[in-house]
Formats: C-alpha cells, structure tokens, sequence
C-alpha cells in the first residue's frame, strides 16, 4: 500500500513537472522533453505488446514511420486539413497497416512473431525508400503546413508541447484503460495460455488483432506529432535502427512496469543528446551503458525497485 | 545466355559469401538460440583486422588463418563474461544487450581504423582471371565459392560426424536432457559460440578483397543474415545453403530485371516464407 501511495505522489509530481516545464527551464530543454514526451507512447506501445500480449516486436517502425508518412501525405495534399484531422489521419493509416500485418502476425508467437515484424519493416522501409515520387525517398519530406489548432499557433513550441503533452496523456490513458477492460483481460490470458484460452472459448486470433490494430493506431498518432515536432519525415523515421530505439527505450526503464517506458523514453533522448553533445564517440558510451545495465538490472531500470518489494 | 550464367555466377558468389556470415549466426542463434546481433560486428572485425595484418605481414593466408582465430577468441570472451549471465532472461535482455555490444564494437573500429573506406588488395596468386564462356570472370570469385563450399563440407563434417557436432545436435532438440545426461552444455556453449564468431570472421577477411571494408559493412549484412537464418529454418544447415542461394540469385537477377525495387525481394521472401510455412525450409519447430 505503501507502493502504491508513492506511485501515485511520484506521478503526480510528474505532471506537475511536466505542466510547469515550459516556465522553469531553457529552449532547448524543452525541445528534448517535447521528444521525449512524443517517444514515451510510441514505447509505451511497444511495451504493451510485449508485456500485455507477449509479442516481441522487431518493426515497430513500421506503425510510427506510416503515421509520420500518412499524416504529412494528408497534410501536403488535402487541401485545409486540420491539424487534429491530420494526425487523426497518422493514426488510421498506422492503425489499417497494424490491422493487414496483424492478419499475418496473430498466428506468430516468440521468436517468429519477432523476425515476422522485421521482414514486415524492412518490406515497408524499402517501398517507402524507392517510392520516390510519392514519399521523397531518401531526400523526405519536408515544408508541410503546421496548421494553427483553434486558433493557437502551433508554431510555438511552448504551444506544440502542451498539444503534445495532452495528447500522448489522453492516448496513455486510453492504453491503461484498455488493459483493464475484458479484452484486454483476454490478451493477457493468451500470453499466459493460448491453448487454454482458445479452450475455454475466446477467439484468440481476433482479440490478437484488435489490440494490434489499436496499439498501431497510438504508435501511428505518436508518429504523426514526431512528424509535426521535426517539421521533416525522412526514411529514417521507419528503418530498423527506429525500432531498434523503441526497444531500447522500452528496456531501459523497464519492460515490466506502467511507467517503465516513459522512464527509459526520457533517459534514453536525454543520453543520445547529452553524449553526443560533449563526444563524437557517444555510441561507444551508450553501448558499454546498455550492456552494465542488462547485466545488472535484466529487467529495466524500474525492474530493480520490483524486485525489492 | 552468357549474362545470365555471368549474373548466375555473381548470384552464387554473393550467396556463398552470405552462407559464410549466415552459418555462424545459424550455429548461435539457430542451434543454441542465442540471438547475437554482434555477430555482424565480428564479420566487421574479421575484414578490419585482416587489413592490418596485410599491412604489417603482408601475407593473406596468415590473416585467413589468424584473424578468424583473433575473432574467435573474443566471442568466447564475450559468451563467457556477458551472454552466459542473460541467456537466461530471455531474447529482449539478449538482444539490447548485444545491440549494446553492437554500438560499442562498431564505435571501438571505428576509433581504430577510421570511418573511411579500406581496400585490401587480392592476394596475388588469385589476382587473375579466367574465361568462362568467352567472358573474362575474376579469380578470386571463384576462390570465394569453392571456399565456401569447403567451409560448407567441413561445417556438415563436424555437426554429423563428429562427437561435438552429435552432442550440438542433441542439445538443439532437448538441451535440458542433454545436460542431464552429463554433456557439459555451458563448455559446448561456449565452443559453438566460438566457431560462430570464427566462421563470421573468417567471411569477413574472405568479403574484404571482394567487397571492400567500410564501417556499415556489418549492417548490411545483417538483416540478410537474419533472413537467410529465418527462412531457411532456425539451426538448419542445409536450410542456411538454400536460403543463401536464393538471396544471391534474387538480389543477383532482381538488380538485372527490376533494379529499382530488387533490394525488396529479400524481405519479400522471407515474409512469404514466415507466413505460409513458419519453421521455414528445413526447420523442424514451429
């Protein structure tokens, strides 16, 4: 009970935090924590399938680039597309692309799910990087309308942050809601026992593809405000290296914990842009890190604090 | 017909040499179900530290016989001090960690060697040419392939006729009962994970004449690793050779016919492969 009372003080802390953020703290401050913020859902995506549904996912990029691609597609072409209908727009592309893979994909478990999701990325990666003619190929896209959101300039990055913050709020939300309705308790039962839940009468493979299509389509939402932040969509925003940040961002803080991506999606833009400001060799600083923290805390950062419970 | 068997050719060289990298990884992450993304690293390796040596001894034989053994002895080290304590926690503990493994060794290189291009020169008893139906074929293609169909013999050799490859085997279908039965399964471990490191650093010295040495050579190699692993069937041999053939006659006529979209047909065919028959070719497990 204890637990929980911390839990609940230290997230309210966070949000105090990050309400007041824009008032406390320099430019470039904010611009990482706008990133951050905007990252946090799309691990929080990636920890979901694994945690709730025990699907290893090796292309997460795929959901996150076809929502970055989609909504700056809607808003270079449609003409006066709003700014929410534009990322709406991400979210249903990511979310239609999640429901064909996921067709292909709920018959997976383990390591084949995993290698599945990567011949999925790279398959879509290299359509998007030779379709020249609609997506920019290597060159991207960029100089898209950033429409203003009822009046309020999204060009102002405090503005853009507070967009950002209650949007990934409302979609983390909608994810913790999720995994507490019966379907989410079914997905859960399924990572537990597929056999015994096929058995006791739940369609297995349908519940496997809602919560793929749904998680997609908050990946996909995540991607279209990445999109809007950078003010640029290039490959690669949908590559594997792009996965390989998800799930290490996931890891980091903790795979097995609510907060735990939120955490590492912090820790993790807060390392890449710190190091790579004082070293040209941050990524050899970065890997030893990674590896002393799997060797001491197999299970993300949070995993250590479970542990001593 | 002489540009398609030409094309075929260069198809089989490229397919063997990926066979060369992909058997390794098949050994690791295939038999002992270790998913090592480093491994690319050490191919990486292999091809870096035989430039040197031709540097400094200037004799390509003595790098293809000790830089694999270098590589080797760091996979060991590497299984020993950092894979044997995750293997336990799973694939997403071994494969961040690994990645991490990954950034690092490809950072460390780089230190090293640079971030330009490197070239090693053929070694000068392959450097010439032969006539293969009236078109001029380099040598050292064709030393690449029937090197890698005596690597191919030898790795058969040792999984099917040796006691170490009996008792990999027996581990590959129940590693629990194999130690039960008192095989010394972390010793076999280590050794697999050794002669999977020695074979990615033995094609990396092999690739660096034919390829050139760059410090992204690791990363394009590895998703076609993966798909050759994938498709052929985790811990297949023979699954690894077809797959390896296929990818090199797919990336090899697709560039002819379809140039602009052959880099998909790779991916294409491992997801077809992944989807109508998920064990793929000769796996046994689905």
């Amino acid at each position: 009970m204890r637990n929980r009372n911390l839990y609940l003080w230290a997230g309210i802390a966070v949000v105090v935090l990050a309400i007041l953020f824009p008032h406390i703290s320099p430019r470039f401050q904010l611009r990482m924590v706008t990133e951050i913020v905007i990252v946090a859902l799309l691990a929080m995506t990636w920890k979901m399938m694994l945690n709730e549904a025990g699907l290893f996912s090796f292309g997460h990029a795929v959901y996150f680039g076809l929502g970055a691609y989609g909504s700056v597609l809607g808003w270079l072409h449609i003409k006066d597309l709003s700014f929410m209908s534009g990322i709406l727009v991400g979210g249903v592309m990511a979310g239609l692309i999640s429901f064909f893979l996921g067709a292909f994909l709920v018959r997976m478990s383990g390591t084949y799910y995993a290698l599945l999701t990567l011949a999925f990325n790279q398959l879509i990666w290299a359509i998007v990087w030779k379709w020249r003619d609609v997506t920019g190929g290597d060159d991207g896209l960029g100089k898209f309308p950033k429409p203003d959101l009822l009046g309020i300039p999204m060009r102002d990055p405090v503005n853009f942050y507070y967009l950002s913050l209650a949007i990934v709020a409302v979609c983390l939300f909608i994810c913790w809601y999720f995994s507490k309705t019966p379907l989410g308790n079914v997905v859960k039962s399924i990572k537990s026992n597929e056999e015994r839940t096929k058995f006791i009468g739940f369609n297995v493979n349908a519940s496997k593809l809602v919560f793929l299509t749904i998680l997609g389509f908050f990946a996909g939402i995540s991607g279209a405000l990445y999109a809007q932040f950078q003010e640029f969509i290039g490959t690669s925003s949908i590559d594997l290296v792009m996965s390989t940040h998800v799930i290490f961002m996931a890891f980091i803080g903790g795979v097995g914990h609510f907060w735990g991506p939120l955490l590492g999606s912090g820790i993790y833009v807060y390392l890449s842009e710190y190091l790579s400001h004082y070293t040209d060799r941050w990524e050899l600083i970065f890997g030893i890190v990674v590896v002393i923290l799997v060797l001491l805390a197999p299970q993300g950062i949070l995993g250590i604090t479970k542990k001593r419970k | 017909m002489e540009t398609f068997v030409i094309q075929f050719l260069h198809g089989l060289v490229y397919g063997l040499l990926l066979f060369l990298v992909a058997s390794g990884l098949t050994l690791v992450f295939g038999m002992m179900s270790v998913l090592n993304i480093a491994h690319v690293s050490f191919y990486m390796l292999g091809a870096y530290l035989s430039y040197t040596m031709l540097k400094v001894v200037g004799n390509f034989w003595l790098a293809l016989i000790v830089c694999p053994i270098l590589v080797a002895f760091l996979g060991i080290l590497m299984e020993r001090l950092i894979l044997r304590r995750v293997h336990a926690a799973g694939h997403v503990q071994e494969f961040v960690i690994t990645f991490g493994i990954l950034f690092a060794l490809n950072e460390v290189i780089k230190w090293i060697w640079g971030s330009e291009n490197l070239s090693v020169p053929v070694p000068l008893t392959l450097s010439g040419s032969l006539l293969i139906m009236g078109n001029i074929y380099p040598a050292y293609r064709l030393f690449i392939l029937f090197f890698s169909l005596f690597i191919l013999a030898f790795l058969a050799f040792i999984l099917m006729k040796t006691r170490l490859g009996i008792t990999v085997r027996a581990m590959v279908s129940d590693r629990d009962m194999a130690s039960a039965l008192g095989t010394n399964t972390p010793f076999v471990f280590m050794l697999v994970m050794g002669i999977g490191s020695w074979l990615a650093g033995l094609a990396g010295v092999i690739a660096a004449p034919f390829l050139g040495i760059s410090s992204g050579m690791g990363l394009d190699f590895l998703t076609d690793c993966f798909i050759v692993t994938v498709t052929g069937g985790l811990g297949s041999l023979w699954g690894a050779v077809v797959a390896s053939f296929l990818i090199g006659q797919l990336s090899s006529f697709g560039i002819l016919f379809m140039p602009r979209f052959a880099i998909v047909f790779g991916f294409l065919l491992m997801a077809v492969v992944l989807v109508i028959k998920p064990s793929g070719f000769f796996g046994e497990k689905a």
